[in-house]
């Protein structure tokens, strides 16, 4: 499919070479993340494969680069997306079809929604979800239930980061539409719903190990902190939390001993 | 006579070499490259302990790690504690001088290491933020290459990842080598510090099981977190009974 869209495309194209290392160094988005360009120097470097295909000529190679050197930021998986769509809208560039403020203007107008879906999809479902169900497994699976977190992480994360970058590139503009079909937003509160039952199994693992260990009074303790430090987290931090239970652990173990 | 791992000081510099390398590379697998989550306390905690001698040990720090930092994320410009380098520390720290012990990684010399290191994960996101603010003379000098005429100055991105690498790799070497000196006071603990130190953990973790309630970041949670937990509890005790 991607050949056939290069084949068809304009005079000037990137070659699949190129687009698989502009996907790898996709990897290294945030390498150089800084506050005043955010993740700039990470997307005009993973670009650069492609630039050099399109602009032979050093000097204007060096200005496509230095476009790109503009504040960027988004989630790093859904960045694949825009840098995709970068892409082709550089080879449009390159073709005298398009003005490079079109490259730029599709990078800020996604940057910032992109982020949000990548945030709350990510990093406040999957990866929670994933942590979650491996801790769960960890009393039968052993170390296995670090084979659950990766699998069931990256099972998702690499094929959707590489479906970006390849929708990004086919579609330029058109990804928008795609990303709003993959219904990723609303996949996120079933997956919520999922980490607060792993999140209650984990917390019951809790008490259980502490009453095979020690009785039923250390069991109770045990759940006794855990609602309180639910209830206490957000003005104590989960520093000061461990802490202050460190304390009072040594306090009643020592009573108890 | 501080208490060794089995290979004595040879044996203890290879291992603080092999942590400075794994939690080194995990420092930039965190945020700088990939992001396949090799860095979660979950997994490089038995990855770094299968390295110096102890997988399940690096688990049993990695789990409670991973549920007490399951809520930070890492949203625009704002930083989470850094919890990869205090699991990549910990374990450096914990898992050598377990097998000195003799002890392996229980939960008295877990709660130790612990209340050592816990303000390393705030050490680390300050030293992140360092990192961050030195990235911009990159950023600088790649903007200079470029107006020169440079088309490789983007190249200077890759970088951006030494510090953080050196920086861990440092931290984990030097946890591997006050090792000793943690088997040395786990030692020396009396029983009754032992039983209270144990109760400790068991405090810490329920500390972390809150924290993973509160990582989930949904209005529900917490009533489905507790109907799942008192489900769990009810049948566990009706199957192995409650006596």
């Amino acid at each position: 499919m991607m050949r056939a869209a290069i084949s068809t495309g304009p005079a000037r194209r990137v070659s699949v070479r190129s687009l698989a290392r502009v996907f790898v160094r996709s990897l290294f988005l945030q390498a150089a993340w800084n506050p005043r360009g955010m993740q700039n120097l990470g997307f005009a470097d993973a670009i650069a494969p492609a630039l050099a295909d399109l602009y032979p000529d050093p000097a204007r190679r060096a200005e496509a680069v230095a476009r790109h050197l503009e504040f960027f930021n988004c989630h790093p998986y859904l960045a694949a997306a825009i840098l995709g769509g970068a892409v082709r809208l550089e080879e449009r560039v390159a073709n005298g079809e398009a003005s490079p403020q079109e490259v730029s203007s599709f990078k800020s107008a996604l940057g910032p929604p992109f982020a949000a879906l990548g945030d709350g999809f990510f990093w406040l479902a999957l990866r929670p979800v994933a942590a979650l169900a491996a801790a769960a497994t960890q009393p039968i699976l052993g170390m296995g239930c670090v084979a659950v977190f990766l699998v069931l992480y990256n099972a998702v994360h690499l094929p959707v980061r590489l479906w970006l970058f390849t929708t990004g590139y086919l579609r330029a503009e058109g990804v928008v539409e795609a990303v709003a079909r993959a219904h990723m937003s609303s996949g996120t509160p079933f997956l919520k719903a999922c980490g607060a039952a792993l999140a209650g199994a984990v917390a019951a693992r809790g008490v259980l190990d502490a009453r095979l260990a020690a009785g039923t009074f250390d069991a109770l303790l045990v759940a006794a902190t855990i609602v309180l430090a639910w209830a206490t987290l957000p003005r104590l931090g989960a520093t000061r939390a461990v802490y202050i239970a460190f304390g009072l652990g040594f306090l009643f173990g020592a009573r108890l001993a | 006579m501080l208490p060794l791992p089995p290979g004595g000081a040879a044996h203890l510099f290879f291992l603080a070499a092999v942590a400075a390398l794994v939690g080194g590379l995990s420092a930039i697998e965190r945020k700088g490259a990939l992001q396949l989550m090799l860095s979660r306390p979950i997994v490089l905690a038995p990855i770094l302990g299968w390295a110096l001698g102890d997988a399940r040990g690096g688990l049993v720090l990695g789990v409670p790690l991973e549920l007490l930092f399951l809520g930070g994320v890492n949203l625009g410009g704002s930083l989470p504690d850094n919890e990869s380098l205090l699991a990549g520390a910990l374990t450096a720290m914990v898992v050598p001088a377990g097998i000195a012990a003799g002890t392996g990684v229980d939960a008295p010399l877990a709660a130790l290491g612990l209340a050592l290191l816990l303000p390393l994960a705030l050490f680390g996101r300050r030293l992140e933020r360092a990192a961050e603010e030195l990235n911009s003379r990159l950023m600088d000098e790649a903007v200079r290459r470029a107006s020169r005429g440079d088309p490789s100055a983007a190249r200077v991105n890759l970088r951006g990842l030494l510090l953080p690498f050196g920086a861990a790799a440092g931290i984990c070497a030097l946890g591997v080598l006050v090792s000793p000196v943690l088997a040395l006071a786990r030692a020396k603990c009396r029983a009754i510090e032992l039983f209270a130190l144990a109760e400790s953990w068991h405090l810490g973790w329920a500390v972390a099981a809150a924290c993973a309630v509160r990582a989930i970041r949904d209005p529900r949670a917490p009533a489905l977190a507790a109907v799942c937990a008192l489900t769990v509890i009810v049948i566990t005790l009706a199957f192995r009974g409650a006596g």
